[in-house]
């Protein structure tokens, strides 16, 4: 850490971090009720439904918390300055986990605008935009002032600002359903296959600069292919959506084509990472930190890239769309491209913001916690497959009931529930060790700089 | 490659798909009325919607594929459940899923809230959107029918169903009302044995119903038309 203010990125882990915790914890209540027959007393009170709101609100909220304290952290390294306001920076992070946290008490009463992962209610959207602009004014104005432009902080700044963008479509009451689905997309699909992935470029290109030094021409020269190429097939690629909402016939193409590119770009930041790496002019310590940046750019591309192919195109998505195959891409792809991510430069930036020698920290527990995460997850989105497919086969294909077809489906959901112990174990483990890094033992590797 | 290649390639990419997308979104637009039916989208639609939302089915259920998966998609709900059906579960669904593994909340809706959401049903039943899902397909329902009555010598349990006019109320083929459930959906879930004793005494199975007992008929005639309805299943390899 070489900037004071940089700071105020700590509390938005730790805030992440334990937000995390929960939404996997309600991750597991979410798997029991599909393979146990919850009491009809206790779903009148606590349902699926709430829970449901609950662990995707829980992890858009953390994501996103992480998003903004890595920002916090970049910034004032990229313009080489201190914050504008890191007073507003703690105001907007209390304003912002207040507002969570009301949401989810909310959800609990009943409180909710009822759109799957957009159900905060209008009320408190305000109140996120205006925590939202608190931030944009904050890093934007680090930037102005500095007037020290990099391509890197560039892309962080415009996805962040498309991010923030996007946001407002998914707010209003839409009296036509299509048109409701319409929009929501805007949301959700440009947010993960738009904002989100030129943040994740930006974040990957910084830390790869820092670990590699690597020189910043080549990096950002090929950052600039990689967002042309992630705007390019992200945004007509929103289409792989339209097919069936009322939508007319065109998006079956437009989608279709646009879509089955979408691995392209994630494909050239798997090999623009690998060649950082051998090109690099330092060594590849502390060897953790490694683990998650090469585990984090092969599980999104298998997640995001390989899961989201494999359903993309009409022919295959008439028979899979809004089944168990959807909840298996989901995972993978979150925890692959966004998980992965905020915990890797947690694992890059607490050691240099706690000051630890060399940035160097005692790694031992962390890979526990990394491998049982990540296999879990594996494993988990492995059984949501099965069970997916099996769904696709015996409720669209065979034309069985509903309640029929997912007979065979709750043992696999039972599957899904013992590898969701395995990555509750594991994000435990990860969080406690984050929360409480210690020096690398004497003799353990030597010192990474920056 | 270059710097300035590298940069062409961003705006060149990004822009040429967001105007594409924005095109095609106003063209979208234009066309949303028509595959819609926005003229018949009036107040009680409208108002069905708000409840839909107000008690977040959506994250249980999905409608047009979106939502939660826990439960039976809903975007033709209408055209399989038909009003009655969609309103008993929707009064007491303690009471319609007593027996399943899995429970739907009792939230204590209104009448009105309940006629409103079936008014939604219906209008999204009827958007145009390429015939999904497909286990639902009213078309391949109709076709399968259509080949069925063409290929057999009309069965004994189809002229009871003409004669006992179960087509007020049930949707069959092309012929029917949408009060109780489409009958080859029917067949598609029950065995004949379990149909024949439902015609006996509906009230029993599902207390608060509109259907009527059939008690008039004898055992044998309930269990052919049990027979015929379980004919219907599409899954039977037609
Ligand atoms: C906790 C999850 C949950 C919530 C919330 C929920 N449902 Fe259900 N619903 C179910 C389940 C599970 C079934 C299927 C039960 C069965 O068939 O055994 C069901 C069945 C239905 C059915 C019958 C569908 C069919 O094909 O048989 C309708 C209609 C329905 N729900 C409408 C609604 C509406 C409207 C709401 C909101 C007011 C709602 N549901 C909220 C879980 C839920
Ligand atoms: C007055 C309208 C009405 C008439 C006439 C009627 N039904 Fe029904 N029927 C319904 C309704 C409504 C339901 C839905 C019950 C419920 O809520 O589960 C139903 C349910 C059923 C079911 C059970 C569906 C299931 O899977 O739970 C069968 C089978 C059935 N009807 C067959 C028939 C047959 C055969 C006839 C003629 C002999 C007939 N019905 C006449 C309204 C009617
Ligand atoms: C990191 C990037 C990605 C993330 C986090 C992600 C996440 C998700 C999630 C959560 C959904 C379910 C949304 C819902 O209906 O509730 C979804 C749907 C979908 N995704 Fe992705 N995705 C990513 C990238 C991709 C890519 C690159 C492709 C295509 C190549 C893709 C193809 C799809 C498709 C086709 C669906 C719709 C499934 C359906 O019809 O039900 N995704 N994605
Ligand atoms: C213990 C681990 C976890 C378990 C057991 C679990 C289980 C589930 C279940 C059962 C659903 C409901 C799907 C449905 O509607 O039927 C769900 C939805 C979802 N979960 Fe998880 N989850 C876990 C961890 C995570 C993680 C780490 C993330 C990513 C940040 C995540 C993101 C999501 C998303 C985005 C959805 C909505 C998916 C969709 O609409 O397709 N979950 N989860
Ligand atoms: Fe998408």
């Amino acid at each position: 850490m070489t900037y004071r203010t940089q700071n105020v990125a700590f509390p938005y882990f730790v805030v992440a971090l334990l937000l995390f915790g929960l939404q996997v914890i309600v991750g597991l209540w979410l798997a029991i009720n599909y393979f146990f027959t919850v009491p009809q007393d206790v779903v009148n009170v606590f349902s699926f439904a709430t829970a449901r709101a609950m662990h995707t609100n829980l992890a858009v909220l953390w994501l996103l918390l992480g998003f903004m304290g890595s920002t916090f952290y970049m910034v004032p390294e990229e313009t080489e300055s201190e914050l504008a306001w890191p007073k507003l920076a703690v105001a907007q992070l209390v304003i912002l986990s207040l507002t969570g946290v009301t949401a989810l008490v909310g959800f609990l009463f009943g409180w909710t605008q009822g759109r799957p992962l957009l159900e905060i209610p209008f009320t408190l959207d305000v109140v996120i935009v205006i925590g939202v602009l608190m931030f944009l004014a904050n890093i934007g104005t680090t930037m102005i002032r500095a007037k020290r432009w990099t391509a890197t902080q560039g892309s962080l700044l415009a996805g962040l600002v498309f991010l923030a963008l996007m946001y407002l479509f998914g707010m209003p009451f839409y009296k036509n359903l299509a048109v409701d689905w319409y929009y929501w997309w805007w949301v959700i699909h440009l947010w993960v296959e738009g904002a989100w992935e030129l943040i994740a470029a930006a974040l990957t290109a910084f830390i790869l600069m820092k670990l590699t030094g690597v020189d910043r021409k080549v990096v950002e020269k090929w950052l600039y292919v990689e967002l042309g190429l992630f705007l390019f097939t992200g945004i007509a690629g929103t289409g792989h959506h339209y097919y069936w909402l009322g939508a007319p016939k065109y998006w079956l193409w437009v989608g279709g084509i646009f879509s089955a590119l979408e691995p392209l770009p994630i494909l050239l930041m798997v090999v623009d990472t690998l060649r950082d790496v051998r090109k690099r002019t330092k060594p590849l310590e502390p060897k953790l930190t490694w683990v998650y940046l090469i585990g984090m750019i092969i599980l999104h591309f298998i997640g995001a890239g390989l899961f989201g192919f494999a359903h993309t195109l009409p022919g295959i998505n008439y028979y899979t769309h809004g089944s168990q195959v959807t909840v298996s891409h989901g995972h993978l792809a979150f925890f692959g491209a966004y998980v992965l991510l905020n915990l890797t430069f947690f694992y890059f930036a607490i050691p240099r913001l706690k000051g630890l020698p060399g940035n160097n920290y005692d790694e031992r527990a962390g890979h526990w916690g990394f491998w049982m995460m990540s296999l879990g997850v594996v494993g988990m989105s492995l059984a949501f497959a099965v069970a997916g497919v099996l769904q696709s086969y015996l409720e669209r294909m065979m034309g069985q009931s509903y309640m029929l077809s997912q007979e065979p489906i709750r043992f696999w959901m039972f599957v899904v529930f013992l590898h969701g112990l395995i990555v509750v174990a594991g994000v435990f483990i990860t969080i406690k060790h984050l929360l409480t890094l210690k020096p690398a033992p004497a003799g353990a590797g030597g010192g990474a700089g920056s | 490659m270059t710097e300035k290649a590298a940069k062409w390639i961003f705006w060149l990419g990004t822009l040429s798909s967001l105007v594409l997308f924005l095109v095609l979104t106003v063209d979208t637009h234009s066309q949303f009325a028509a595959l819609t039916h926005a003229d018949q989208l009036d107040e009680q639609v409208i108002a069905g919607k708000r409840a839909f939302e107000h008690y977040n089915c959506n994250d249980c259920h999905t409608i047009l594929g979106f939502g939660g998966y826990y439960a039976p998609d809903l975007t033709r709900a209408y055209t399989r459940l038909g009003s009655d059906t969609i309103r008993r579960r929707l009064a007491a669904p303690d009471v319609a899923f007593a027996d399943s593994y899995r429970k739907m909340p009792q939230q204590n809706l209104s009448e009105q809230e309940i006629a409103d959401i079936v008014a939604f049903f219906r209008w999204v039943s009827e958007i145009d959107n390429h015939d999904w899902p497909p286990q639902h397909s009213e078309a391949r329902w109709k076709r399968s029918t259509e080949r069925l009555m063409a290929g057999a010598v009309l069965s004994p349990g189809a002229a009871l169903i003409n004669q006992e006019d179960c087509l007020t109320c049930h949707a069959l083929g092309d012929r029917g009302e949408k009060i109780g459930g489409r009958l080859e959906w029917i067949g598609s879930r029950r065995n004949s044995a379990w149909i024949a004793e439902y015609l006996a005494n509906p009230e029993a199975f599902a207390p608060g119903t509109e259907m009527p007992s059939f008690e008039h008929l004898s055992g044998e005639q309930r269990l052919m038309i049990g027979e015929f309805i379980v004919s219907l299943d599409t899954a039977e390899g037609r």
